[in-house]
């Protein structure tokens, strides 16, 4: 990717950040130009995670693209295997012949997995944030947390990174024996280890110091920059797809949204980095209880005899291979943001079109015009700040 | 602050531009089609129409309509607008066919500036050049790839600037289910430039 | 009481051992010029090196397992010391085919005495420190093709001698300085700003944008902190009227059990302040978090220190590591007595001069040791300031506060009653100190204390309170 200068001025800088990154953000490639102190432009370049999964929709089975929606985001693969399937579902539900009913017991786990996931991905955004300013520590004790999060997850199906658990039309294994045991263990024993996470970095003077008034997104440009998830909600976009949009139970178990509100205090603007970065944390604490709600109102597995497939799964092997011929568009809240896929089919048993709308790509095209002006210092900040993974990004 | 039906969003966009047609899928899903001339008028009047506002982008992409069975068959290639308002919490859906031999469409980039990045891609990947974008390069392949990958008419290169794509005796396994489509390039001359 | 005086020559019983070595090296009574030279590095550098060179050296392990301790994991502890066992038998065992110096180096490592020391070894990761340091040792020096030679390659020299040098006045017991000199606080920071000339150096030698930036950037950090160190340093002077730290050290000197209450950080609050604004000066002379932008610039280079591979950023570790001691001692020598114990000091006078030497060494090492973990402890808690941050909190902050502090101690000394005279210390000659009295000291501590706490709620008042969000977060509220 060529630079254009525009002043050929010797004082300006040219500096290539990344695509190797002691940082957790990937392979994402940053060309800067900057006088030393203050970065005048800033230009992101793509592509080096581009694994052609859109195009991999088009060539294998409906069903068999899960395990691909899971490194769309490998950080959240349940919420990505999780906007996959309840879009493929809806194409189905399009026709009356080829309707498909999720069993209670599978919606109840996919929501207490996709939350789980979103507090395993949350960690890793806010530790990756305070590690890029500097604090090493927080994104250590975050680790060893989703650690945890990653021992239910390989009881619960095998992996630990990418799951492949979400099926068309439910889930692919039931909860183990002891799982609602470990799961409420483990919140548990996390609500106490967040509160000391906070005291160590949230209200730490430093932090807030380096991440308030920095890179402010106001209300009209997340909305028209296309700005989801955290991001949008950081600067005070009161929308969340679970509480507005409901699918599976979230109807049932309404959704507390958190919103930016300058939480740093004097120096705080609604929409800076201290913003979005609280507003993950706060929804981590959501997460928590919504697991918890999701496992007082789960049902009993079904007897065998009566559901031949097992409660956590409707049969789809007959009708996913005649969808019907059309399109869908749906879109689920991720944890880093809405997840929207656009499916197009022509009634074959393959996808014409498999479109994966992801909120770091919206996210990435806002850098350059947030970061002018930035100090050098900031950069990795707000990138954290955004939550961008790399694989979101380019697919 | 109240939610229009798609129907009455249809009917609204009809009265102000005749020639917008609001049509459904085979599924069902409702969708305005434009003409290319017409679009960027139409998208800013359902941007700032107080009753549509339709202030953000969920999605700008496309697909390939080459061989989707469909009377008449086109080789057209469909982008998608699919706009939600956060004002009044409804959406719709806008597509406008580009035809293949002259595939240029005005940007929506003036109206969304979100569209920047959506327009790169569907430039990189598909071939529609958007007019006045300001920076239209591609965005996920290398900026001297050839050739736009989604296209259904797309040939895999047999290799990228003489380092192969395939060890000796490999095949592309996962070929398009769609017959009559060639998959692979054939292997460049070899004859230094 | 007066501990037992000893001769009034410089450095008392060691001067003596220089000599005699001299004198037998050269054979004749009267030395050259080599023997001497050869007897002060023996007797006086050696040990001084032999004690900070391997603190600095293993600071690179405890830093890891410090680190590793505060993040919740173990840090490294699987290589063992067999490595270089296995080396040092087949030197030794040259004579012997392979398979029989692996069996010795077996049998030995089973001893019961060798095998418990090799496990704790192994936990503790000194084996990692020795393949760290091979690995070290063995890379390529590489000099970039842009760099300016003669100054890429001396830089680390002269960032070592910044920081080894100052350590020349610091008195590691009442008979051991190897500078005797009247202007030892003087001399201790002036040498620590050869490290300030080894930081522009290696950020123009290297020839690289990137360290350019870093090392001016440095540069800016370490002299605008000088001022604070400098500021600090000058209030102990002013109380204790001398530039010398061997006296100043001496003249924190307490009889009775509760000697600590000698000290000069206990005698002001004005010298206790001062003695934490020389702590958190020096942090940033050492460019530690969270004063360390030059050299973690966006984590994506080591500023300063990009170019630098193999032995040569070795250099630069050791001489980081090195000038945390040196501030350690630098606050243990000016705020908390130095040498001396804080639970009784007239027993160790008493002792034997080697023996004393020892005692009051290992005293000063320790709290070297204890300011160079409290660094780490901080390193890896806090985050990182911006540049212009770190200058507005030198600026803004410390330079005023360093002034008002100065100003208290002289109106704390014009307003001191009466002198006692000071106690003799050991060949230091008895000095008048400021006696407040009761009511003084009630006065001296309680007034700048009433000040601050007022200074602290209408900084709160004007701050504004918490977020609720955030007082939730941190599980204190609804």
């Amino acid at each position: 990717m060529t630079i254009e200068a525009t002043t050929p001025s010797g004082e300006r800088m040219t500096l290539n950040m990344g695509p190797h990154h002691p940082a957790t953000h990937g392979v994402l490639r940053i060309v800067v130009e900057t006088d030393g102190e203050v970065v005048e432009t800033c230009t992101p370049d793509h592509g080096y995670l581009h694994r052609s999964i859109e195009k991999i929709g088009e060539c294998v089975e409906w069903p068999l693209f899960v395990p691909y929606t899971d490194r769309v985001d490998y950080v959240c693969a349940m919420n990505a295997n999780l906007a996959y399937c309840i879009a493929a579902e809806q194409l189905l539900n399009t026709s009356p012949t080829t309707a498909v009913t999720v069993p209670q017991r599978a919606e109840c786990i996919r929501v207490l997995v996709a939350e789980l996931n979103r507090i395993s991905s949350h960690l890793i955004a806010v530790g990756a944030m305070a590690m890029d300013v500097g604090a090493y520590t927080p994104f250590l004790h975050g680790i060893a947390q989703r650690e945890h999060v990653n021992d239910i997850f390989e009881r619960l199906c095998g992996q630990r990174l990418t799951y492949n658990y979400v099926t068309i039309g439910g889930v692919a294994f039931d909860l183990y024996e002891n799982a609602a045991e470990q799961i409420t263990a483990f919140l548990d024993a996390f609500e106490p280890e967040m509160v000391r996470f906070n005291k160590l970095i949230t209200t730490n003077t430093i932090f807030r110091d380096r991440c308030a008034g920095v890179a402010v997104v106001s209300r009209d440009e997340a909305i028209a920059w296309g700005l989801v998830g955290p991001n949008l909600r950081g600067s005070g976009v009161d929308f969340d797809l679970r509480r507005d949009e409901p699918y599976g139970i979230y109807g049932k178990l309404g959704v507390r949204v958190p919103v930016g509100q300058a939480f740093a205090g004097r120096h705080g603007v609604v929409g800076d980095c201290y913003d979005r970065y609280l507003v993950r944390l706060l929804e981590i604490q959501e997460s928590v209880r919504l697991c918890r709600e999701v496992l007082k109102i789960l049902p009993p597995p079904a007897a065998k005899a009566a559901d031949p497939v097992g409660g956590w799964q409707a049969d789809v092997t007959k009708v996913i291979k005649r969808p019907p011929k059309g399109e869908v568009h749906c879109r689920t809240e991720a944890p880093r943001g809405e997840m929207g896929y656009f499916l197009v089919s022509d009634g074959t048993k393959v996808p014409w079109r498999v479109r994966v709308r992801t909120g770091s790509f919206s996210a990435a095209g806002i850098f350059h015009k947030v970061m002018r002006g930035a100090f050098l210092a900031d950069v990795v900040a707000i990138i954290g700040s955004f939550d961008v993974v790399v694989p979101e990004i380019d697919r | 602050m109240s939610a229009l039906t798609a129907e009455v969003i249809g009917q609204r966009t009809r009265a102000a531009f005749p020639q917008v047609q609001p049509l459904a899928t085979e599924n069902g899903r409702p969708f305005l089609q434009v003409a290319p001339g017409d679009l960027q008028q139409v998208l800013r009047f359902l941007c700032s129409e107080r009753d549509l506002r339709f202030d953000t982008l969920m999605d700008l992409t496309g697909y390939d309509l080459l061989k989707y069975p469909m009377v008449p068959p086109s080789d057209a290639i469909v982008v998608v607008y699919l706009l939600w308002s956060h004002v009044h919490r409804h959406k719709t859906t806008v597509k406008v066919l580009a035809p293949r031999a002259d595939c240029r469409v005005p940007t929506a980039s003036s109206i969304w500036p979100a569209a920047l990045y959506f327009e790169r891609e569907v430039w990189d990947l598909l071939g529609v050049h958007f007019e006045g974008h300001p920076s239209q390069k591609r965005i996920m392949s290398p900026d001297d790839w050839t050739g736009h990958p989604l296209r259904k008419d797309y040939l895999y290169p047999v290799d990228y600037h003489g380092v192969p794509h395939l060890r000796d005796g490999q095949h592309f396994e996962h070929v398009p289910a769609r017959p009559g489509i060639p998959a692979v390039a054939p292997a460049p001359k070899k004859s230094t430039p | 009481m007066t501990p037992a005086s000893q001769q009034a020559t410089s450095g008392a019983g060691l001067g003596h051992a220089v000599d005699a070595l001299a004198a037998w090296l050269s054979g004749t009574p009267e030395p050259g010029w080599f023997a001497t030279l050869v007897a002060i590095l023996v007797v006086w550098i050696a040990p001084m090196l032999a004690v900070v060179f391997p603190i600095a050296a293993l600071g690179q392990i405890a830093e890891r397992k410090i680190a590793a301790a505060i993040q919740r994991r173990h840090g490294p502890n699987s290589v063992g010391l067999e490595g270089p066992l296995r080396l040092l038998f087949r030197a030794l065992l040259f004579f012997l085919p392979r398979a029989a110096q692996d069996k010795a180096l077996a049998r030995f490592c089973a001893l019961p005495v060798v095998r418990p020391v090799l496990h704790m070894a192994r936990r503790l990761g000194l084996g990692q420190l020795v393949a760290d340091g091979v690995k070290m040792l063995g890379k390529e020096d590489i000099v970039p093709a842009g760099a300016d030679g003669l100054v890429f390659r001396l830089a680390p020299y002269l960032a070592l001698i910044g920081s080894f040098l100052p350590f020349c006045v610091v008195p590691f017991s009442h008979h051991v300085v190897m500078l005797e000199t009247p202007v030892g606080a003087l001399f201790a920071i002036a040498a620590a700003g050869i490290t300030v000339m080894a930081l522009k150096m290696a950020g123009w030698g290297s020839g690289n944008k990137w360290s350019l930036l870093g090392g001016m950037r440095a540069v800016a950090q370490l002299v605008s902190y000088e001022i604070p160190v400098g500021l600090a340093v000058a209030g102990v002077v002013l109380w204790s009227g001398t530039l010398d730290l061997h006296a100043i050290a001496g003249q924190q000197y307490h009889p009775g059990f509760f000697s600590l209450l000698g000290w000069n950080a206990l005698q002001s609050p004005f010298l206790l302040l001062l003695g934490a604004i020389l702590f958190f000066a020096g942090l940033a002379e050492c460019q530690r978090t969270p004063f360390d932008m030059a050299e973690a610039e966006s984590e994506l280079v080591s500023g300063f220190n990009t170019e630098y591979s193999g032995l040569r950023w070795g250099m630069f570790a050791m001489a980081e590591y090195t000038e945390m001691l040196l501030i350690g001692a630098l606050v243990a020598t000016l705020f908390l007595g130095g040498y001396q114990s804080p639970i009784g000091e007239e027993w160790i006078m008493a002792l034997p001069v080697v023996l004393e030497t020892l005692v009051h060494g290992a005293i000063l090492v320790a709290k070297m040791l204890a300011t160079f973990l409290f660094m780490m402890w901080i390193r890896w808690t806090l985050p990182r300031l911006r540049v212009d941050q770190v200058m507005r909190l030198c600026w803004l902050q410390l330079v005023p506060l360093c002034l008002l502090a100065l100003f208290g101690i002289a109106l704390t000394m014009l307003a001191a009653g009466g002198t006692t005279p000071g106690v003799a210390y050991g060949r230091l000659p008895a000095r008048p100190r400021p006696d407040l009295g009761v009511l003084g000291h009630l006065v001296a501590w309680g007034v700048p204390l009433l000040l601050g706490v007022l200074i602290v709620r209408a900084a709160r008042r004007k701050h504004g309170q918490m977020h609720p969000a955030l007082r939730q977060l941190t599980g204190g509220g609804a």
